[in-house]
This record gives structure tokens, sequence and C-alpha cells, in this order.
């Protein structure tokens, strides 16, 4: 892969939609060596991210892992409701070259402060990319009746969270699954248990009759491979969970399953295969609302 | 679906198709093919865990070497020309499975000690008898090697035969391979590849004919006025003085690479994407490929000149040519597609050596605008839709149309809309023999070619080499370093036509 260049960027304090469009376009233009072809805007899609400033570097360091894989338009949007009104922008272009020419993604970085901060989706529309797909990685637990969430998840196709960032599980699920029908939904703690379900599906038909399972791995983990099985098996499956940073190892009915081949994923890749995937995931879907019954 | 048999933990997951456990035999295992592009593939399949469970590999060649030194080679090979950084582990994965047998192919102790390595492998590996032969060798060699391996054809599991190009040297010799190879084998176990296939950018042209409902009304006589492909190389023969010689650019090059090319941009959309649905309208377009008169091709061969400021040799002037030689380099020629789609449209070909730089794409050109009103204002002169696609390098698609440049008045001029593969999906492409690789181990042969497509492409390569005895162009006829003879550009010029700028 080639290095990323972060050619250009630009801050403004209280600025207007109108004048990150202008400072945006002025910094593309000058991006282009003088008398060369411009460089290309990649349109694949709109990136949103919401972090609230105590996920703001977690997600500005997931964000720079992936720019060159989805070299798009990202908003970061840092919510700041306790400080005075307005809009803060830092603007970057990160270009990539290609041949003699470079691909150009934007990453747009807002801090909305004040009751702007209740009102993203008026602040986002106007800078979405036309007819493309529109991604939303929420940070955090989401307050689940507010505002924000709600204006945010009318407008995005695909609202990815990740359910091991939450404290309040597995009763989470039960809101989460409220969503399903308004917005597609993906959950990075899902995709992590991805290497682990196919290691068990392996195990078919043995693993067919399991009656219960220990977990060592995030509490999130454990609750989603366990809503799993039971809407997969159909009957149900005792959890219990011996809490880890990453997914070590599962029990089923007290005997160890073997460790799956491979490596795990980093951050940037479990995002990156979320942003690559589009339709709904109805057996995410049923593992959720099995998790939280 | 439910039943006992039906594991209802594997729906929904993105289970990737893995292939049956196997053992891969590279016939010719000492040459470049094998290192260069071989191992590298199967290394980064082995990164990907996309190589089956169970896998051995056995390298057999002439060239004496013992397991170790053959592993240390490749791993070097590996390192060298992989996509993927070099891991041990999973080098380690694949060398513990790979083995060396020195091996004359007529030589039926070899192949005795071939079997006897694949029957402790099946033991060792669990591979169940399943095997994959790729022939990295002379067509003058397939034959032979064919015959030992059917003899020696184990009682169980599947085979399948990976058949490298030159397939044939005419279509009687083409003829003569399928039919010895089809007196042991079915259709359905022999992989005849042509790593144009493989490639990204040309299933892409399948994505984009197909996938896409605005082009295919427009993909017609109507629409089209003309289609160009160029396959052009900058490099020379490289040392393979042997091999061209005999097959020039027009065993090459035109009767595989550039005939797919064209089946590609001609043919029908195929009902689905299986492998007889793709391959039957392929050859349709064979069969209705109309074949040019002497005056529709020109032959050219490379002098001396300057490659990227570096001055090279003349064809003549290269190692182990004949100093004679009437090999040829370079070929452009019109041909026609006579079916209902295409019927009059000429599409116009070129490949070559030492040509001014490596370049493959295929240039779709659109008619006029019936009746530009803003014929006086453009700047310089109002040109034709063309829709490029780059087969490589920079791997895309661009459309030229006509834009207002901004200001008073009305001027307009061509630009470029580009879609750069790498720009819109930054993982890193595949080499096509990767795909290829894996797709002959899973039994599917969509992006090899079937024995009549062969057949059908030497018919029309021996109607054009007919000519060709009558007459003895004088050699060299372009520099290196240009984009070929003269006569190349008077092709297009007779029909008012020219090969696109660059």
């Amino acid at each position: 892969m080639a290095t990323s260049l972060i050619e250009n960027d630009w801050t403004g304090e209280d600025v207007s939609i109108a004048q990150i469009e202008r400072e945006l376009a002025r910094l593309r233009s000058e991006s282009a060596k003088e008398g060369a072809q411009p460089n290309l805007r990649t349109s694949v899609m709109t990136h949103i991210a919401w972090a609230p400033p105590e996920w703001q570097s977690a997600a500005e360091e997931t964000l720079a892992g992936m720019a060159e894989r989805h070299p798009s338009r990202t908003l970061l949007l840092v919510p700041r409701p306790d400080d005075p009104d307005g809009l803060d922008a830092l603007l970057s272009l990160r270009c990539f070259p290609i041949g003699d020419r470079a691909v150009c993604g934007e990453v747009i970085e807002l801090a909305l402060r004040g009751n702007r901060a209740f009102a993203p989706a008026s602040i986002v529309l106007p800078l979405l990319i036309s007819d493309l797909p529109v991604f939303c990685r929420w940070r955090g637990e989401p307050r689940w009746d507010s505002t924000e969430f709600e204006q945010l998840t009318g407008i995005v196709d695909r609202l990815i969270v990740d359910s091991t960032e939450w404290p309040d599980l597995p009763a989470a699920y039960a809101q989460l699954a409220e969503l399903f029908s308004k917005v597609v939904v993906s959950d990075i703690a899902w995709e992590r248990t991805e290497r682990w379900r196919s290691l068990l599906a392996s195990l078919w038909p043995a693993v067919g009759g399991v009656q219960a399972i220990r977990v060592q791995g995030t509490r999130a983990q454990g609750h989603l491979l366990a809503g799993w099985l039971r809407s997969r098996l159909g009957h149900d499956v005792e959890l219990e969970i011996e809490e880890r940073e990453v997914l070590e190892g599962i029990d089923l009915d007290g005997q160890a399953a073997p460790f799956p081949p491979g490596r795990p994923p980093n951050a940037s890749d479990v995002l990156s295969a979320q942003l690559d995937r589009f339709s709904r995931d109805p057996f995410y879907e049923a593992a959720a609302r099995a998790a939280a019954a | 679906m439910t039943g006992p048999e039906h594991n209802p933990l594997a729906d929904g997951l993105n289970l990737r198709r893995r292939p049956d456990g196997c053992n891969l035999v590279i016939f010719g295992a000492s040459g470049d093919l094998t290192s260069k592009k071989l191992m590298p593939a199967l290394y980064s399949l082995a990164v990907r865990q996309l190589l089956p469970e169970h896998f051995g590999i056995v390298g057999a060649a002439r060239t004496e070497e013992s397991d170790d030194q053959f592993r240390e080679r490749m791993k070097r090979a590996v390192q060298e020309h992989s996509r993927d950084e070099f891991d041990q582990e999973v080098w380690d994965g694949l060398a513990g499975g790979m083995h060396y047998i020195t091996l004359d192919f007529a030589d039926e102790k070899g192949e005795d000690e071939l079997r006897d390595t694949l029957t402790k492998l099946d033991e060792e590996r669990g591979t169940g008898g399943n095997r994959v032969y790729y022939f990295a060798v002379p067509p003058s060699a397939i034959g032979t090697i064919v015959d030992e391996i059917a003899e020696r054809r184990a009682a169980e599991g599947w085979i399948r035969l990976i058949i490298e190009k030159p397939f044939g040297h005419d279509l009687q010799s083409a003829r003569d391979l399928n039919t010895r190879l089809q007196e042991h084998f079915a259709e359905n176990e022999v992989f005849r590849i042509d790593h144009y296939l493989g490639k990204e950018t040309v299933q892409n042209m399948l994505a984009l004919r197909f996938a896409n409902g605005i082009f295919e009304p427009i993909w017609n006589r109507q629409f089209i006025d003309h289609v160009q492909i160029t396959v052009a190389e900058s490099i020379g023969i490289e040392g393979r003085a042997g091999y061209y010689e005999q097959a020039g650019a027009i065993r090459d090059i035109f009767q595989n690479h550039l005939l797919q090319l064209v089946a590609i941009t001609a043919m029908e959309p195929p009902i689905d994407f299986t492998a007889d649905s793709v391959r039957n309208e392929k050859v349709k377009v064979l069969k209705a490929m109309h074949t040019p008169g002497p005056k529709h091709v020109i032959r050219g061969q490379y002098g001396a000149g300057f490659v990227e400021g570096e001055a090279v040799r003349g064809y003549r002037e290269e190692d182990a040519v004949a100093p004679g030689s009437m090999t040829e380099t370079f070929v452009a020629a019109k041909l026609y597609v006579d079916n209902w789609r295409w019927a009059d449209t000429p599409f116009y070909v070129r490949m070559g050596k030492r040509l001014a730089r490596r370049e493959t794409t295929i240039a779709v050109q659109f008619k006029r605008a019936p009746h530009p009103p803003f014929e006086d204002a453009a700047a310089e002169g109002l040109r034709p839709n063309v829709l490029l696609i780059h087969v490589q390098p920079n791997e895309g698609v661009s459309l030229a149309i006509g834009a207002k440049v901004p200001g008073q008045g009305m001027t307009i001029r061509t630009v470029h809309m580009d879609f750069l593969y790498g720009g819109a999906f930054r993982e890193g492409l595949p080499e096509a023999y990767e795909r290829l690789i894996l797709d002959a181990m899973l039994g599917d042969a969509t992006l090899f070619t079937r024995s009549d497509e062969t057949e059908e492409q030497w018919a029309l390569v021996d109607a054009i080499v007919s000519f060709w005895q009558r007459d003895r162009p004088s050699f060299p006829n372009y520099a290196s370093g240009t984009w070929g003879p003269a006569t190349s550009d008077e092709l297009l010029h007779r029909d008012g036509r020219s090969w696109r700028r660059h």
C-alpha cells in the first residue's frame, strides 16, 4: 500500500457550512501539482463518526488506520453540548498516490458546540455526497431516546455500533432491536466473534445439543454468542462470562473448544469490513434479540 | 433449509469456499513461471487461508534439486515476488508439505516416484487422492505427461489438469492435444489457462457491461463506431528466443489474450455466470469472427531504438535469434464480428513488443453526436466519446466526454471521467494466478478456455498465417520505443480513423 500523504488541512472556529465547502474545494484544487490533472476525490460513501470527547482519540486512531482503504468523505462529529453555541471545523485532505495522480479523501472534523450538538442532521445533510450510501459509526452507548440519535439514524443507511463499549448489557440489545426495522445495524462486537462462530459451526453436528457455554471475552461477545446459539439452535443455552479484553476461549458444556485459525483482525480491519456491507444481517438481529430476552 | 443434515450455525457466516484437500504437482517447477507467479500466488492464498486445510505441493522438473533446495529457492522467490509481506509462520505451513522430484517427463521411474510421493502425501496429509497437475512445460511435453498421469491415476479422488499457453502451435496440433487429453480425461478435468481472464479488470469488463443498465443498450453497431484493443509491451523477448522464434506475436498474444479480450468485449450477455454459459457466448463470438484479408493484417518486427531513454537492440540482434529472422514481434489487424450486434463495426487490434509503453486497453469509440451545434466553438475539434478500459497498468475505466470550458463564450474540450480501481477499492488487487489456481482447485472452469474455444482461436490464426507464407516483408520495420510500423497507422487511416492518442 502506498504511503498516506496528508497534503493539507484547514482549521476554523465558528464556521458556516458554506465556508467548509469553500475551503474543501480550495484544499482539493491546491493538492494537485501545478499543470497536472486534478486529483480525484473518491466517492464510494459518506462515513459519519459520532464521537463524544471521551471517544474522540480512539475514533481518530481507527479512522487513520482505514483512511487508505475507504478514502471517502468522513465526518467526525464531536458533540460538546456544554460549550457555547457554535461550530468549529478541522478539514484535512488525505491523498494517496496512484500512478501519476492521487486519490483524495476528506476528513471533516466538527465540534458541535452548545445547541448544535442536538441538531446534527442539519449540519450533516448538506455535507453528504449525493446518491452514495451513508454509514454512521456511533461511539459509546447511544442515548436511545435522544434527538441527536434519532436524527442521525434517520438519515443514515447503516448504523455501526460496538456493543463492547456499552455498560448496560444485555438490556441495551432490546433498545437496539427496536431500530432494526428503521436502519441497518451492524455491531463490531459481533464481527469480532466471526472467527469463533465459524469454528463453532465447524463442530456441527456435535455442537447442536450444547446446553451451556462459558465465554472468556468481553461481555458483549458472551451475550451475542449465547444469543446466536439460542436463536440458531432453537433452545436455551446458559451463559457464563469470564471477562477478558478480547475473546480468548469458549467452553462448550465444560469442554474447551479449539482455538480458531488465523489472527484476530484489528479495529480498522473490523470497521473496514462493516463498510463493505450494505444489507441487513438477520442472524445478528436474531442473536441480539435472543441475547436481550 | 432444515433437516438433520443442515447446519444452522453455518447460515449467515461469510464462509469462503475452501477447496477439498489436494496435492498440487507443478511440472516445470524449475522455470520462471513457478518462481515468479505460481509460488507467490500459492503463498498469497495461504496468507488469506484460502488453500485447502490438507494440502501438499510437489515440484517436478529435470533440474537436480533436493526437497530442501527446492523449498529454499521457493522461499526466496516468495520473498522477492509476493505481493504480501513474508511471514515465516505462513511459509512454514506451506513449505511443510512441499517436495521436489527430479524427473524427465518420459521417464517411467521418475513418474513412479512421483506417484509414490503423492500416495505418501495422501496418507500424511489426508489429501484423499485429489490431484491438481500444473503443466508449466512446452506443449510438446504435455502429451507424454498426460499419458503417464492417466496410467497412474489413483483409484480415489478427483484430477484437474491446468495447462499453460501455448496450447498447441496451430489448429491441427491443438486438435491433436485436445484429442490426447480427451482420451484420458473429461473436459471438466482440463483447465486451459489464459491468465488474462484472471485479471480483475478483465472480469470487471463483464461487470461493467452486464451489471450496469446504461451500457448494454448502446453496446452495438448503432452507437459504437469501432473498438480498439491494444496489448503493448515495452520489454523485448527477455532471453526467450527459443520460444519466441517459433511463436511470434500472433501465437504469443493474439491467439490467446487478444482474442479473449475481443470475445469479452463482443459477447452476448450470458444467462448466468457458470462456466458453460460464459464460454458458449465467447465461442459464438469467435465463430462469428470474420477472417481478415491480408490487407487487414499488419506484421512488424522491432529494430534498434530507445525505450524509456535507454538504447535497445533490434529483434534480429537479440541473443539466439536468427540474423534474418522473419518472426513478427508486432501484429495489428482489423477484425469483424459478423453478427446482428456488430456487423460492419471494426475491431482494430494491435499487440507487440518494444512498443512505447506497457499498456493493455480496450477503447470503445462511440459515434459522433449527430448534429453538434458547437462545432465552431470546439477548442480542438469535438471528439467522439470513448469508453476506455485500462486492463493494465493503473487498472480502471474512463469516459471521455465533451465539456464546456469555464468563461465567456462556448468553448468545448474533451475531459476524462475516471474510475481508478485503486481509488475506489484500496485493497491490493489479487494476482491473476491466485484466482485461477483457486478456481481450478474448486473445479470452476468459468475463467478457463474450453477445447472448442481454443480451436476457434487457432482456426483464425491459421487463416492469417497462411497469407504470410506468400510474402516477405522488409523487417525490421519499426524502431523500438515507437507504436509500431507506419503501415499499422495506415490500416486505420484508410478507414478515416486513427489509433488512440496516448
